[in-house]
């Protein structure tokens, strides 16, 4: 048989998903950071985390990859996407290109991703829980509702809280998660 | 049956089962290499004799036990793990018949992991796939019908001196054989097995209507809770039914393969909680708060939890009761499960967590600690695979009404 008339396989298709991707983990990354600012809850669940806390979401095994954690300050901090030596005390890997899609076209959410086995959290189970709580909210934030609703178990009732942390917050993480 | 569009499974323990199952071991053992076993048990479990039965029906066809560690404290820990390492060693072993309930099993796996890969901390392991190796053959013989231990790829182990929690979790953590057998279970107490029953119960329904269920999962659940259903009270009024015994401890392996796969919900994840905050034991939470588990998921699963109805209360109840009504009966035949179970041991199985006691007659979960419980169950990952969210207010709501013993108001259930 002659392997040259079959034709090559262009990673073409999955490079332009990568590309997707990484923009996705970079908008989710500085959207936990802008929410930890803005949003009483995150900041809650922030301030109950360890002060080494690290985040590290990636896509198995190659990347892209995408770095949160706490500074000295205490302070929340989108911290790029290059391994800079980083220890981090929760590991959020995604099996594969396609699980990732899944999950950031939002057509499946994290629950129903980690009980797919697509989505394995790597670290301290309770920072796992609070982890999950805050990407609910940031998700909400940054996701229209239509969306948001597939992607989260419960989508809040924004009637049940302040009309300014819907509006504000929103518009607040917007800014800050899309200016440097 | 729903076909969710991907889904995993896995079972690759070689299960044997019968009222003398037990003479199969040497055989067994044969099978898989190894000839140099290190038994490893608890206590009561000793006491009450079982022992003896694994070691006759070892010695049946000349094989012996190259050592014996009987003494695994209920609340197992790292430094009991190397204990039993170090006799593994110093004895020669080659392979580990565990005989106990999930203290056991679960200090025997860990065990196993430091012989195999030549370690001496755990600590590496910790998480999930860590273990990226077979490890020694492992022979599981479970004396309760309750944890399904035997069929589980995880173990937690606790660090009494850094107070945490190890869990693991690795396909190799699997036993390459389980041993189920009527005999190890017949002398189990009324109320042990009325508990660890519930358990075995709440693995398989909750595996059914979480989040990760599947068609295999749904299986081999359904066959679970019909054999606990048909036995379970039956059994906790005659202790020495051997078929019955028998029939629970396979309910127990099945629901077991079940939640292994499709892990569990809301029901094992405030359990959980209850059990670190106030020490109450793992199967009498699970009694007590499974059908508040369906209750609160109701208005999402209706579905899957009224399919519960067949193998819980049979076909012609099922047939009369009109599909809009199933779920809630669901509900109605748990509790009348829960209340049987009660009458059986002359009220000493808990129907709600105000009427747990301690030995003493001391009540176990004081109102006063429902918050701190809510707190705790917030950081038990068994949420993730809850069909419903759960925020503090919630749990709140579900435990008060599990304290008091009122069924929830599923109005004020929070829906998205
Ligand atoms: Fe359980």
């Amino acid at each position: 048989m002659n392997a040259l008339q079959y034709p090559e396989i262009k990673p073409k298709k999955k490079f332009i998903k990568r590309i997707y991707i990484a923009v996705m983990l970079w908008v989710v990354g500085r959207a936990i950071q802008a929410a930890a600012k803005v949003d009483r809850e995150v900041k809650e669940e922030f301030a109950k985390l360890k002060d080494n806390f690290l985040l590290k979401m990636w896509i198995w095994p190659n990347g892209p990859a995408m770095y949160v954690g706490k500074t000295k300050d205490g302070k929340v901090k989108y911290l790029g996407w290059k391994d800079k030596g980083y220890k981090p005390t929760l590991t959020m890997t995604i099996k594969s290109v396609e699980a990732a899609m899944l999950l950031f076209t939002f057509q499946e959410g994290t629950a129903i991703s980690t009980a797919r086995n697509r989505l394995v959290v790597d670290g301290d189970l309770p920072d796992a829980c609070a982890l999950v709580r805050i990407l609910n909210i940031v998700e909400v934030y940054l996701l229209p509702k239509i969306i948001a609703k597939l992607a989260v178990k419960r989508y809040p009732k924004w009637s049940q809280m302040n009309p300014l942390r819907k509006h504000f917050g929103r518009i607040l993480i917007y800014v800050r998660a899309f200016t440097f | 049956m729903q076909l969710p569009a991907y889904y995993e499974f896995c079972n690759s323990v070689k299960t044997i089962v019968g009222h003398k199952a037990l003479e199969q071991i040497p055989q067994s053992l044969k099978a898989i290499n190894a000839q140099r076993p290190m038994i490893i048990t608890d206590k009561g479990v000793e006491q009450a004799g079982l022992i003896k039965i694994v070691q006759a029906a070892m010695q049946k066809s000349k094989l012996k036990a190259a050592a014996l560690f009987d003494s695994v404290p209920a609340d197992s820990d790292v430094k009991v793990v190397n204990e039993v390492a170090k006799i593994y060693r110093a004895k020669k072993c080659d392979s580990i018949i565990a005989v106990g309930g999930g203290s056991v099993l679960d200090t025997a796996k860990g065990a196993n992991i430091l012989v195999s890969e030549n370690a001496t901390d755990l600590m590496q392991f910790v998480g999930y796939g860590n273990v990226k190796r077979k490890l020694r053959p492992f022979v599981a013989i479970p004396t309760t019908a309750g944890t399904g231990s035997e069929v589980t790829s995880v173990a937690v182990i606790a660090n009494h001196e850094k107070n945490i929690k190890m869990a693991f979790g690795s396909l190799f953590l699997l036993p390459d054989i389980a041993i189920i057998d009527s005999r190890m279970t017949k002398t189990l107490p009324p109320t042990i097995t009325a508990f660890t029953g519930m358990d075995a119960l709440t693995h398989a329904v909750e595996a059914y209507f979480c989040l990760a269920k599947n068609p295999l999962s749904d299986t081999t659940a359904l066959a679970a809770i019909q054999l606990i259903a048909q036995n379970l009270v039956n059994v906790v009024k005659k202790p020495s039914d051997l078929d019955g015994r028998l029939a629970l401890a396979l309910a127990s392996n099945l629901a077991g393969m079940a939640f292994s796969n499709s892990m569990v919900g809301l029901v094992h994840n405030i359990g959980h909680a209850i059990g670190g905050v106030c020490g109450v034991p793992h199967g009498v939470c699970m009694n007590i708060l499974l059908p508040y588990g369906l209750e609160y998921n109701m208005h999402k699963r209706s579905q899957y939890i009224g399919e519960l109805l067949y193998p819980l209360a049979g076909e012609e109840v099922y047939n009369k009761t009109p599909k809009k009504e199933r779920p809630l009966k669901t509900v109605e035949y748990i509790r009348k499960l829960i209340q049987d179970l009660h009458d059986a041991t002359d009220g000493k199985h808990p129907r709600f967590l105000k009427e747990v006691y301690d030995r003493t007659g001391k009540q176990m979960i004081p109102k006063e600690k429902l918050p701190d419980i809510a707190r705790t169950a917030m950081s038990d990952p068994a949420q993730f695979y809850n069909p419903e969210d759960l925020d503090y207010n919630d749990y709140i709501m579900v435990l008060e009404a599990a304290w008091e013993g009122i069924p929830l108001d599923r109005k004020k259930i929070k829906k998205g």
